[in-house]
Parts: structure tokens; C-alpha cells; sequence
């Protein structure tokens, strides 16, 4: 017990390290002198370039064979300069390349031409988490994607750069709105709980929390409230790499069941110091608007439903059509509210460099970004990246520190003008007053401009550090601990000022408030390791153990404050008249694990890999907060056997497969508690205390278990190289918020139900090498995934709360609606099957029919190809999927409507795709579209073929030394087909701002 | 070598000794909460606990003030007022008789109704429990959450017909409760306000009225006697009340019945900051035509006497070129003054007139009830009432409530049902006006999460 108030103050615990990794710099550098004056004994100096053939090639590392502390990097123009021995041998490599073994032989100038080696592919090391993999002898799945294509997309959130790029990785843009957020689900939904899938992401080794930050009250212009993977900037990564099966999950134990992303950041490299500048700016605009009524059709379909209903006069309040509007006005409101142009700008420089022990990369970067509503708003990002390698000179001590800091500031509408440009009538009257002054056309409207006065702000900035620290003990033992920190910091506001309301309420600054919203999360993370490595046989062993201590802790302050003596002092709390705090709370986050890892490798073709983890969480009750996860996996590379071994055909072949289980505990801290929360509302001189939630303390883990079979094979020396792999998870003990009927007092509670879902699929990727010459190079990769989720078993799913939301043997995201039969020719209401034919459509037992809204498929296809000093590269992605419409309310009323809507059913006409207009009298036609909204009539082909990303650069022929000019042209969702007529197909989130389209331009300096 | 594995057992067996500590993943209690066995142990805790509560019916649900509240919407759904809301906003739904069951104004009516009565529930079993607390305190909590429970169970019922009359806090019963008819619903509620009234002082505490005690028990008694036709009882509980002069009496001034300080009030909800005055305030007055919300329905306005002082005194008038708009004007205030001036009032005495009136005129006392009568038109500037038989005084008296409890919790609405009206009344005036609209649909979503709820009422 004692040692627990060691732990509870990370930040000072964390201060003591890295003083600790000061000190032990300073004895590394004092022992170096002696050791650099031996090397220079022997002196022979060569000089020399290396070329492909025809270009030279800068960043090719030359070292001297046998002496591991003597290497080189070629410059910009491919020269180099290394000191060594007259007799010895250079080792020239090159990632893409095949390594070449060059004899000195006393010759002082040399010239090396590389060979292209497509298998090199495969000796790309990949980040595995606590350890990492060759890509050809991995055994788990796991796929990546490099700083190459990250850096070619001029997005903003790191989630964004893996769409379309990744088998088993669908990725969903939620809104167009600057800071706006991402939905991710690899390999499908495994939980019951819409909010508990998602992934692991661990930064640098560092856990990230992605819970979200804020609150929907000041997050109102977004559909989901802020997501603080905001807070990483993507031209800082140098890769991603996402874990998918049990074999590369099952060590994240108890977080890994919805996959782990892995975010790795630049590191310097050895060699001269250099710079890059990277600048760009750019537009934006909303890819697709639906397509909506005009003036003349709109009115044409208000006067048709005032006929249908029988009613001979307008009412007063019918402006749009009694008169009182002026009926020949015509605004796209679409285009008014959302039709601007945003502007992007990015800026980004690097200083790295370093020797051959220490190597440091330091860059900074800027980025900002306007909106398409009309108004002055701006999101602002900034942040600095450092990284630092040190190596000791006998090669035993390693340290490794990265730290990144990101500061961002959004400045939105407070609510998203979407929704009123969808729905007001399009001759509804001017923005604006002649005099420049908001119109509100005698009370008869609301201007939708005056929600530009009530504005959101986010002030976010977050911290991530971390550094490892590792020595050899011993010739095969590494002891090694990871110390990492993070700390985001946002403060979220949205104002309501008087002014949103027409000046004629009299409504005053008195009745002005502000929301606000702080977040303070802070964890540490500390996890020594022991890494074991040996040849035993003919094989060779890897062998780790750990152990993880991580604590976060979550400050929110959550506060309204109204009465202001002025709408300018709305910042400023001390001007209010009344404060109330709704919340202020602090909660803690605690975890511990135990972990391994068995791996052993037999002369490179059957490799067996071991992995396990125990751990516990805070989140559970006394009794449950423990529990132990493992797999296997194996992989056997049939090529490297010696019948294959001269095969002049298959480069590679492996096949792979891996079981084991995972666990899932995101449900939010202290769920199992039986307790009273303030509720922060005043009653009788008191401060109330509301019960928190339904009592129940005995709930454990979730559990997955992931079972994959895959095969790798590659083709003419890998020129073309394809992998399928198929897998098939099961999530079980479904840790659910089980929503209750609301006689319960809440609409749920906190329980494992024994149902279990299935996620199975197969998943496709294809590289090929198309031309590989000295001036034109084009290669090809495209990914497809197939996926089907499915419900197995929920005991007692009829008398249960989620008896009309799934059904068993059918996916979770499907949707059960009417069974639309099309527009009665009698009556001009839409019919509807009536499944229990009782006479009557009656929720639930007619709205049976289950409608998959999953994806069927969805991949990507991308193009890399270069001429000389040309490259282009793009991206198609593409989704098979259904998706709703949005039906807008009963044509007829005083709201905007679908263009198509103008063929509605009339007495005179009574053949039409739509039913009879009213103006809301009518009550079968109310309930008929009712009903409809919820039918399959609104279901519609969503499918998508979209460039998603388009990227053309020219380096400029500077003929300068050592520097490089790239020029740079990109694209992003430029183009998209799709059947689709309600608006963007990617995106389901009606009267919110879809993604844009975006084009920019830069340039690129290195020196 | 045998160092290596030396070193490798000695650091093997920290890493196994470190995470080996269990206690590691234990964590204190965030600082925004309390066991509930903490919050019954002390009385200061427990009564904040019950606050709670009377915050909750103050700002969510079905008694608020805010526009979402009943006085308003009720008011929208019968013939009180006129929604100037857009066409998709509830206030039209209410307005237009076009409510669904998936409207998300009457969830939200039923998930904060039946979180208050989970809270009173949960109070009442904290507070058996509780060792520390004394007898009297307990007495007091338990009597104060009973009451609660009755109250928003009796309001359920007159909205949705048949519900569940929810008595404790076990989830497992809670999501498979079935609904039980009115009459019995009334009769669990009278059971809950007999041992509230038992338990409860006659004194207020504080003096302001703004929390339960045997005098408010008694007017809600006598409301649901009247509802369920139990006359005697009715005329029995309206008289305790009537009879406590020191306590009650009808302001002879007609605009001080809303006062903060009125003797009229029985019961009312105290205001969420000093300073702040009704919700009702907020939503009713308008001082820009057209309206934005709502406006009194002109038929209400043009049924009053013209020397009715309620109607120049509770009404004010708002024009525009040919245009006149009428309002509530029962609270004054509509923004905040430097002292609260008026709270929201639940119970007063003049509808307990009204109720020992119609009771007596049931029960053939009809000079009674004509006295009864007349102590609200003659406050009202009115004179003495000229209705002889039984049925023209029960007549007398369902007029003269429309004109005294306008917009007041759905009174209007309330009165109409349960004396058969509602289609006589609303057919005429309102073209959405349907007999199945009686009662709301139970929500959508609770039909699906509980089908011993089912079937849905009829109509929807």
C-alpha cells in the first residue's frame, strides 16, 4: 500500500527521470575522446558518388564492413566522403535497393551504381508496439502506411490520412467543419456500445486517450463532441502501422480488442545537418449539395397543399406565400450559408541531423484554415516536434527521446448553418438590412445569420513526451523502460449572446450567457522491459517481458454563466450577474500489466511468435479488475525452403495464422459505484445531489477472440506482390450500457449480457511494380476489404431493451423500418405493408424489415508514378454500401424540400413517386410521412468511387549543390461518383456540414 | 553467462514483485461524489438529495415553467394558446394535435418524470436505512419524497392513461413493470399522500412555501379525490385547508396572487438563483409582435366578462396594425430583478374553492357550492354567480376554472377530459382535434425496451 503515494504524483516522478537521463548524458560524452581518437589511426580517405544508373542518390547510407562505428550518408547530388583502411570493404545500402559490397582497394575515388531490389520491401521493420518485425517474417496482421503518403495529403487530423489506404480500416469523416472529428472502425464493430470502438493509439509508445474532450453543449457546431486526435500533426509521423489480428493485439491485452493504432513520429538521421521548408496554402468547398426546390417550385408545391388540404385562405403566419414575403425572390441558401471558399495554409520546417551517436530532429509547423460559412472564422494550429537519438560509444546505451507540443485554437459558429440552409423557404427575405444591419422582416423570420453571433471557441493544447531508455546487460539481454507523459489541456466556450435574437424581443445582455467547458487530462506511463535474444539451434529466439503502470487522470470544469452588463464583456466571468457550475470533477484512471512475448524464428521459415498479457483496470469493481490475455501465432515461409528456393517465378510465400483473445474495458471510470454526484442546481439555499446512475458492481471485461489465416506471396522478384487474409473475431460477455425503459429512472446501466457478436472478412491488398526504368517509374497498390458483422446470440433478445434494434444472425448497424409499398393512386398516402395485418401500421410489430447499412466492400487503388524529376501520385477509394436518405418532413409545409419532391401525388395527376402535399392538416399524410422516414422507401444506393487524393511534384533542376526545390499540386476528394442524390455519400450526418473538397499548392525546401 | 541469468531472474522477478500489487489499480472516489450510504447519514446531505428533486420538477419535465413545461404545451394541445413555433418544433406538434410516438417532447417528459421518481424512490430507501439520521428527519425526507412520487405518478396518469406506478429503485422490477389503469393509479397515489400528510409538520420550512408539508399533501388529496369522483373526501381535504386562515386566504388583490409572498400560494418552486424570477414569465410574455412562442388563443381572450379584472389584469394585449396578440400576464416578470419577486406556483387556494364548490354541487349542496363559487368571481370583480341546479353550477364551475387556472399546469386540458368535454370543446376550434388524442402515446422507445407496456394506446 505504501508505495502508492510514490505513484500518485506522476509529474514529479516523471521531472526525476528525466534529470536522471541528463546525467546520463554527461558521463557518455566524457567517456568519448579516447575512443574517437582510435578510429582515426588509420587514415585512407575515399571519396565518391553513388547513382541508380542515371540520377544520383542522396541519403544512401556507406559504412565499412566490420567496423559498426565508421558510416556515412550521401549528400543531395549522391557524394560522399568516408574515412577507412585501404583493405577494407564498403557496404553501400539504400532502402529499395539491393546492397552492394565494394573492395577499397586503395583507390581513393569510386563510383557506385545500385541495383533495384523490389524484395528490400520486405526487410522494412516494422513497428510491432514493444517490439519490432521484419515485414517478411511478421506473424501477425498488421498494416502501415509511411510518411510518403501521409505527407502528400493536405488534411489536418491523422485518422484522415488512412482512408482508403488500409485493409480492414474504414474510416468515416463525421463533419467538414475545421477540428471536426473522424469515425474509425478496424475490422467492423465488436462491442454492443456504439461509443466503445475504439481503438488503441499509442504515440511513441505512449497510450493516447481518445476519449473525447468537451461537452455537446459547447461543442454544438460538431455532431460528436471534440476529438483530441486533433492535437497530432501529421506531417510530424513517419508512420502508422495498425494492429488487427490477436497476435498483434493480444500484448495490448485489455485495449486491444478494436485494434491498435501505432503512431511513430519523424527521427533525425545521421550526417550533415539539414533543413526543409515546407510550405502550401489552399481552397476548399463542399463537395456535393443536394439538390433542393426553387422559388417558383416551392411556392408551386405550398399552393398545391393548401388546395389538397382544403383550405381556401392563408394564414397569417404563412409569410412565405400569404403575401407577406415577396414571392419573385429566390435564394440558394445552400450556396449563402455554405457556399464559400475556405482557405488553407500550412507551413512546416525541420532542422535534423546528428552523428554518428547523437542524432536530433526538431521541426515546427503552422496550419490554418478558414470556413465556408459566411463570417470571420479561423482554425489556427501550431506545434513543435523533437526527437533525440543517443547512442553510447561502446553501443550498449541507447536513449531515445521524443516529445511533441500542439496548440490549437478554433474559432466556429456555434451552430452549424446546415441545417437552415437545408430548410428555409427560398424566398424567404434578405440577410441583410440595406444599411448592412441583420433583416428581420418585421419579426416574420429568424435570420439565420444570427447564429454568427454566438460562437464556439476551443483553445486545445496537449504534450506528449516520451523517452526509452535501454542498455545492454549482456551479449543477448537488453533491459530497457519506456517513461511517457501526456497532457492536453482544452477549454471549450460557445456564447448565446442577446444578439442572436431579433433586436425587437428587447432581449438585452442580461439574458446573454456563455457555456463553458475545461478539460485537463494528464497520464503517465511507465514500462520497464526485458528483451532476450539468442541462437539456440538452428533457430533463433526473441524473448520479452514487461510491465505497464499507467495512471491519467481526467479535470473538468464545466460552467454557465448569464447577465452580462455588456455582449463585449462575454468573456469575462466577473461580469456576470449569476455563475452556476453544472460539473467539477476529478477522476482517475488507473492500469497495470504484465506482459511477454516468446518469438523464435527457425533458419527463416517456421516462426512461431508467443504473446500474453495480464492486466487490470481501475474501471471494475473490486473481484473483477483482473484478467489474462494470450496468442499464438505462426507463419511458415515456404519460399525459403530449398524446393522453392531457385524458383525463378515466386519470390516469397508465406502462410500465417494466429488465435487468441483480447479485451475491451472503455466504459468511463467508477461505473461500478453506488453514488450521489452534485448536480450543481440550487433549491432552497441547497446545492442538490442527484443519484448517478443504477447500481451494479459486478461486470468484467469484455472479450474478443481473433482468429486470421493469411497468405503472402510475391511474384518476379516482388514486382508484384499480393496478401489475403481472412479472420473471423468474436466478442463476447458484451460489456453493454443496457439501455432500460425510462420507468427505471435511467435510460441504462452498466452490465456484461452474455450475447456475442461476430466480425468476419477477408481482406485483399495488391502491389505491383508496373515499370521500374531509370526515367519512368509506375507502381500500383489497391486494397479491398470484404466484411460481415453479425449478431450469433443474445439470450432473451424479445423481452429485452434491444428487442426493435437487432436481430439475431444480422449485422448491429442494421436498421428496422416499414416495408414501403409506394403512393396509394386513391388516397395519395403512402402505403405501407402491414405485417401483422391487423389493419393498422403500428410501431414495432409492421417495422420489421432489417436494413444493413454496413459496408459491403470498400478498399483503395493508388497510383505512384515518376518521369525524371515528375511524380504523381493518387488515390481512389471506394464503398459498396446503403445508405438513408433524408427525407425532409411532409412536402407542403413552410420548409424547404428535395427538388424531386415536386412530384407529389395530385388528384388531377394521380400517378407519382411521392404522396399528396399538405400543409400539415392533414393528418394521414403527417403519419404517412412519418412512417415513410422511418421505411426502406428511404433507402438508397450509397455507394462511392472518390479521388480521394491527388498529388503531383516537380523538383526543380536547381543544379545547386545540396539543394532541393519541390514544387508541389494536391488534391483531396476531388472527384466523386456515386448514385447517391442526398448530399455527400460518405457522410451521414444530416443538417451537418459535409467534407470538402480541397485543392492546394506548395513548395518544398531542402538544404 | 551464469551472471546474464543471474541478472535475468533478479530483474524478472522486480518486474512479477512490482505488478504483482494489486492495490495499484485502486482509485479514490472522484471528488464530485458520495456513497449513497454517506448521503443518508447526514441530514445536511440527505435534504440536498431531496432539493435535488424540487430543482428537477422546476427545470425538467412536465411542471416546469420553461416552454417545454405543461402550462404551455398543455395549453397548445387544448385551447388555451396558439403555437407561432416552426412547423417541426414540438410546440406545432402539441399545437396541431399531431403527436407521435416518437416525439422526444413526451420521452422527455416520461425519462424526467420517472428519474424524479426513481430519486424519491432512492430517497425513501436511504433514508430507511440510514443509522444516524433521527426518527424526525426521517419522518420529514420520507414524507416530503412520497409526495413527490404521488404527484408526478398523478400527472402521468392524466397524461398517458394506463403507466406503471413505480415504487422502488431495483431496475430488474423497474424495466418490466406493467402499466396499471387510472383508478388504480389514483389509489396508489391517495395511499401515498395519506402517510406524506401523516408524517409531514403543518408548519412551512422554510417560510417560503417551497417545499412540501401536510398542507400541500391535502391540496394534491383533495385534487385526485375530485379526479376519481370521491366527492366527500374531496370537500373533506379542500376544507382542511380552506379552514387554516392563519395560514391560507385569498388575496383580495388581484395582482398579488403571484407574489413571491402571497397567502393565496400552497406550494410553489423556488427559483434556481436569487434574483430570478418564473420560468412562466419567460415563456409567455412577449414584447415584440408577432410572437415567437405563443399567444393566448383569441377564443379564451374573447370568453371573459369585460369587467372580469383577470382579464385586464392577467392578460395584456400587444397589436400591430390590424393585429392584436394577447398574453399570460399572471407572472410580471420576465427578466431578472434585484430580489426574486415571484416563484412558480404549483398549489393555490383559489382552485381548492373551486374543487369543495364542484364537489359540494355533486354532492347536492349546491348553496355550499355556490358560496364556494363565488369567493373566486367576486375576487375577480365578478358578481355572484346566477347557475340554480346541480348541473348549471358544475357548468359555472368548469367555466369559471378556465378563466381562473389559464395556463396553469394544463388545468384546462385536465377538466376537460375528465368531465367528457374535450371533444365538444376541442372539435370546433381545433382542425387536428381527433377523440384518440385523450391520451399521449406511450414513447416509442419505451415500448420497444419494455413490451409489458404494450399494446400503445389507441389512435397512434
Amino acid at each position: 500500500m505504501n508505495n502508492i503515494s510514490f505513484y500518485k504524483d506522476g509529474r514529479a516522478l516523471y521531472c526525476l527521470i528525466f534529470t536522471g537521463i541528463l546525467l546520463s548524458f554527461s558521463s557518455t560524452f566524457a567517456s568519448n575522446p579516447t575512443r574517437l581518437f582510435k578510429s582515426i589511426f588509420q587514415q585512407h580517405k575515399v571519396q565518391g558518388n553513388v547513382t541508380d544508373g542515371t540520377n544520383p542518390l542522396s541519403g544512401v547510407t556507406i559504412a565499412v564492413k566490420n567496423k559498426s562505428n565508421v558510416t556515412v550518408i550521401t549528400d543531395y547530388n549522391g557524394q560522399f566522403e568516408i574515412t577507412c583502411a585501404p583493405y577494407d570493404t564498403l557496404t553501400v545500402s539504400y532502402l529499395g535497393f539491393k546492397t552492394a559490397f565494394i573492395a577499397v582497394q586503395g583507390r581513393t575515388k569510386i563510383a557506385v551504381k545500385l541495383q533495384y531490389d523490389t524484395t528490400t520491401l520486405q526487410e522494412v521493420k516494422i513497428n510491432a508496439g514493444y517490439y519490432s518485425v521484419k515485414e517478411s517474417e511478421r506473424t501477425g496482421s498488421i498494416a502501415r502506411i509511411s510518411s510518403k503518403e501521409i505527407e502528400i495529403q493536405p488534411v489536418t487530423n491523422v485518422l484522415a490520412t488512412m482512408q482508403g489506404r488500409m485493409a480492414g480500416v474504414n474510416v468515416v469523416q463525421t463533419t467538414g467543419a475545421p477540428g471536426g472529428g473522424f469515425d474509425i472502425k478496424i475490422r467492423g464493430q465488436n462491442s454492443l456500445r456504439s461509443d466503445a470502438n475504439m481503438p488503441l493509439y499509442i504515440i511513441d509508445g505512449v497510450p493516447f486517450s481518445s476519449d473525447p474532450i468537451g461537452h455537446f453543449q459547447t461543442s454544438s457546431p460538431f455532431p460528436t463532441v471534440s476529438s483530441p486526435l486533433n492535437s497530432i500533426n501529421p506531417d510530424s509521423i513517419e508512420s502508422i502501422e495498425v494492429l488487427k489480428d490477436a497476435d498483434a493485439t493480444s500484448i495490448y491485452g485489455s485495449r486491444g480488442a478494436n485494434g491498435v493504432v501505432l503512431i511513430t513520429t519523424k527521427k533525425g538521421k545521421k550526417g550533415k545537418t539539414s533543413f526543409s521548408v515546407n510550405s502550401s496554402t489552399g481552397a476548399g468547398k463542399i463537395t456535393k449539395f443536394p439538390d433542393l426546390m426553387n422559388t417558383e417550385q416551392y411556392l408551386a408545391m405550398r399552393r398545391q397543399a393548401f388546395i389538397n388540404d382544403g383550405l381556401a385562405q392563408y394564414n397569417d403566419w404563412d409569410y412565405d406565400i400569404n403575401g407577406t414575403w415577396d414571392q419573385n425572390r429566390y435564394t440558394n441558401w445552400q450556396k449563402e450559408l455554405l457556399g464559400g471558399t475556405a482557405q488553407i495554409n500550412d507551413l512546416q520546417g525541420t532542422i535534423s541531423g546528428g552523428s554518428e551517436q547523437t542524432q536530433f530532429l526538431l521541426s515546427g509547423n503552422y496550419h490554418q484554415e478558414t470556413t465556408v460559412y459566411p463570417g470571420d472564422f479561423r482554425y489556427k494550429k501550431g506545434g513543435m516536434q523533437l526527437n533525440l537519438n543517443h547512442i553510447s560509444a561502446d553501443g550498449k546505451f541507447r536513449i531515445t527521446f521524443s516529445g511533441g507540443y500542439n496548440s490549437q485554437n478554433n474559432n466556429l459558429p456555434a451552430y452549424d448553418l446546415s441545417f437552415d440552409a437545408r430548410y428555409l423557404p427560398p424566398n424567404a427575405p434578405a440577410l441583410y438590412n440595406p444599411d448592412g444591419s441583420l433583416n428581420w422582416e418585421n419579426g416574420t423570420w429568424e435570420n439565420p445569420l444570427r447564429n454568427l453571433n454566438a460562437q464556439f471557441r476551443s483553445q486545445t493544447s496537449g504534450l506528449i513526451a516520451n523517452t526509452v531508455l535501454s542498455y545492454e546487460i549482456a551479449k543477448d539481454l537488453t533491459i530497457k523502460s519506456s517513461f511517457g507523459f501526456t497532457d492536453l489541456k482544452s477549454s471549450e466556450t460557445r456564447t448565446q449572446p442577446s444578439t442572436i435574437y431579433n433586436p425587437a424581443y428587447n432581449i438585452t445582455s442580461a439574458r446573454s450567457a456563455i457555456y463553458l467547458y475545461g478539460t485537463d487530462r494528464s497520464s503517465w506511463i511507465i514500462e520497464p522491459q526485458l528483451n532476450y535474444s539468442r541462437a539456440i539451434a538452428k533457430g533463433k529466439l526473441d524473448a520479452l517481458i514487461g510491465g505497464t503502470f499507467q495512471s491519467q487522470t481526467n479535470d473538468i470544469l464545466y460552467q454557465t454563466a448569464n447577465g452580462f452588463s455588456s455582449n463585449s464583456l462575454i468573456y469575462n466571468l466577473a461580469a456576470a450577474k449569476n455563475i452556476t457550475i453544472y460539473s467539477n470533477d476529478q477522476t482517475q484512471y488507473k492500469y497495470q500489466a504484465f506482459f511477454a512475448r516468446i518469438n523464435y524464428n527457425w533458419q527463416q521459415r517456421y516462426i512461431l511468435n508467443l504473446t500474453g498479457r495480464r492486466d487490470g483496470s481501475s474501471r471494475f469493481g473490486p473481484g473483477n479488475q483482473f484478467a489474462v490475455f494470450g496468442a499464438a501465432g505462426g507463419a511458415w515461409i515456404f519460399s525459403h525452403e530449398n524446393f522453392l528456393a531457385d524458383s525463378s517465378w515466386l519470390s516469397f510465400g508465406k502462410i500465417r495464422s494466429s488465435y487468441g483473445t483480447t479485451g475491451n474495458d472503455q466504459i468511463g471510470d467508477y461505473q461500478f459505484l453506488n453514488t450521489y454526484t452534485t448536480s450543481g442546481i440550487n433549491y432552497g439555499g441547497m446545492t442538490g445531489l442527484q443519484p448517478s446512475r443504477l447500481y451494479n458492481p459486478n461486470f468484467g471485461w469484455e472479450i474478443n477472440r481473433k482468429l486470421e489465416f493469411a497468405l503472402e506471396l510475391g511474384f518476379l522478384q516482388d514486382r508484384i506482390f499480393t496478401t489475403a487474409s481472412w479472420y473471423r473475431n468474436r466478442s463476447s460477455n458484451q460489456l453493454v450500457g443496457l439501455p432500460l425503459p425510462g420507468t427505471t429512472g435511467f435510460p441504462s446501466l452498466q452490465a456484461n449480457l452474455d450475447a456475442e457478436v461476430e466480425n468476419r472478412g477477408l481482406e485483399l491488398t495488391l502491389r505491383t511494380i508496373n515499370f521500374n526504368g531509370s526515367k519512368f517509374k509506375w507502381s500500383t497498390s489497391a486494397n479491398i476489404s470484404f466484411a460481415q458483422n453479425t449478431l450469433l446470440r443474445f439470450p432473451n433478445l424479445e423481452s429485452s431493451t434491444y428487442s426493435q434494434k437487432y436481430r439475431i444472425g444480422q449485422p448491429l448497424n442494421i436498421q428496422l423500418l416499414y416495408k414501403y409499398k409506394g403512393v396509394d393512386p386513391q388516397t395519395g398516402i403512402y402505403q405501407f405493408e402491414d405485417l401483422n395485418k391487423d389493419g393498422i401500421i403500428s410501431f414495432p410489430d409492421d417495422r420489421q424489415t432489417a436494413v444493413d447499412l454496413n459496408p459491403e466492400f470498400y478498399g483503395g487503388l493508388q497510383n505512384q508514378l515518376s518521369y525524371k524529376k515528375w511524380n504523381l501520385d493518387f488515390l481512389f477509394q471506394f464503398v459498396k454500401q446503403k445508405s438513408r436518405t433524408y427525407p425532409m418532413g411532409p412536402a407542403g409545409m413552410m420548409s424547404n424540400q428535395l427538388q424531386r419532391m415536386n412530384q407529389t401525388w395530385t388528384q388531377s395527376d394521380n400517378i407519382a413517386p411521392y404522396q399528396i402535399a399538405t400543409t400539415g392538416y392533414n393528418y394521414e399524410a403527417v403519419m404517412g410521412d412519418y412512417y415513410y422516414t422511418f421505411s426502406d422507401g428511404t433507402v438508397a444506393d450509397g455507394s462511392y468511387i472518390r479521388l480521394k487524393n491527388i498529388a503531383l511534384s516537380f523538383d526543380l533542376p536547381l543544379g545547386l549543390q545540396e539543394t532541393g526545390c519541390k514544387i508541389m499540386l494536391q488534391g483531396q476528394n476531388l472527384l466523386t461518383m456515386t448514385k447517391f442524390k442526398d448530399g455527400d455519400p460518405e457522410f451521414g450526418g444530416a443538417g451537418f456540414l459535409p467534407p470538402l473538397k480541397i485543392i492546394s499548392a506548395g513548395i518544398q525546401l531542402t538544404f | 553467462m551464469k551472471n546474464t541469468i543471474i541478472t535475468l531472474f533478479a530483474a524478472a522477478a522486480l518486474l512479477l514483485q512490482l505488478s504483482s500489487c494489486d492495490s495499484f489499480v485502486e482509485t479514490d472516489l472522484p471528488k464530485s461524489q458520495l456513497t449513497n450510504k454517506d448521503v443518508f447519514e447526514d441530514y445536511a446531505t440527505a435534504s440536498a438529495a431531496l432539493a435535488d428533486i424540487y430543482a428537477k420538477i422546476r427545470d425538467k419535465g412536465m411542471l416546469t415553467g420553461a416552454y417545454t413545461g405543461l402550462s404551455l404545451q398543455l395549453g397548445n394541445y387544448a385551447d388555451e394558446t396558439v403555437s407561432y413555433e416552426n412547423a417541426s418544433s414540438s410546440g406545432a406538434a402539441f399545437y396541431n394535435n399531431r403527436l407521435l410516438p416518437s416525439t422526444t417532447a413526451l420521452q422527455d417528459y416520461w425519462n424526467a418524470s420517472y428519474n424524479q421518481i426513481y430519486a424519491a424512490n432512492a430517497l425513501i430507501e436511504g433514508v430507511e436505512k440510514s443509522q444516524n439520521l433521527s426518527a424526525e428527519n426521517k419522518k420529514q425526507l420520507k414524507g416530503e419524497a412520497l409526495f413527490i412520487r404521488a404527484l408526478v405518478h398523478f400527472y402521468l396518469t392524466n397524461l398517458f392513461g394506463s403507466i406503471p406506478y413505480i415504487t422502488g429503485t431495483d431496475y430488474r422490477k423497474n424495466s418490466k413493470a406493467s402499466r396499471v389503469d387510472i383508478q388504480k393509479a389514483y389509489e396508489y397515489a391517495i395511499a401515498d399522500l395519506s402517510s406524506a400528510a401523516e408524517m409531514l409538520p403543518a408548519l412551512y420550512s422554510p417560510a417560503d412555501r417551497i417545499r412540501a408539508n401536510k398542507w400541500v399533501c391535502r391540496a394534491l388529496l383533495s385534487r385526485v379525490y375530485l379526479y376519481n369522483r370521491q366527492f366527500a373526501e374531496a370537500s373533506n381535504e379542500a376544507s382542511a385547508l380552506l379552514n387554516e386562515n392563519s395560514l391560507f386566504s385569498l388575496e383580495q388583490n388581484i395582482d398579488r396572487t403571484f407574489l413571491l409572498n402571497s397567502k393565496e400560494t400552497i406550494w410553489q418552486l423556488q427559483s434556481a438563483f436569487a434574483g430570478q424570477n418564473t420560468q412562466e414569465g419567460v415563456a409567455f410574455i412577449f414584447i415584440s409582435t408577432p410572437p415567437s412562442v405563443a399567444s393566448l388563443s383569441p377564443e379564451l381572450f374573447q370568453s371573459f366578462a369585460a369587467d372580469d379584472l383577470r382579464k385586464s389584469h392577467w392578460i395584456k394585449s400587444l397589436s400591430s396594425g390590424s393585429f392584436v396578440w394577447h398574453h399570460a400576464f399572471k407572472y410580471k416578470e420576465r427578466d431578472n430583478t434585484a430580489q426574486s419577486k415571484e416563484y412558480s406556483v404549483i398549489f393555490r387556494l383559489a382552485e381548492q374553492y373551486l374543487i369543495r364548490s364542484e364537489a359540494r354541487a355533486l354532492q347536492g349542496d349546491l348553496i355550499g357550492a355556490k358560496e364556494d363559487l363565488d369567493k373566486v368571481r367576486l375576487r375577480a370583480g365578478l358578481d355572484k354567480t346566477e347557475a340554480v341546479t346541480a348541473d348549471e353550477i358544475i357548468n359555472a364551475v368548469l367555466q369559471e376554472r378556465r378563466w381562473e387556472l389559464f395556463t396553469e399546469q394544463g388545468h384546462r386540458f385536465f377538466d376537460l377530459k375528465r368531465l367528457g368535454g374535450l371533444d365538444n370543446a376541442l372539435s370546433p376550434v381545433k382542425p387536428g382535434w381527433n377523440t384518440e388524442d385523450r391520451l399521449f402515446p406511450i414513447p416509442e422507445a419505451e415500448l420497444s425496451t419494455n413490451p409489458n407496456l404494450q399494446p400503445q394506446n389507441p389512435g397512434y
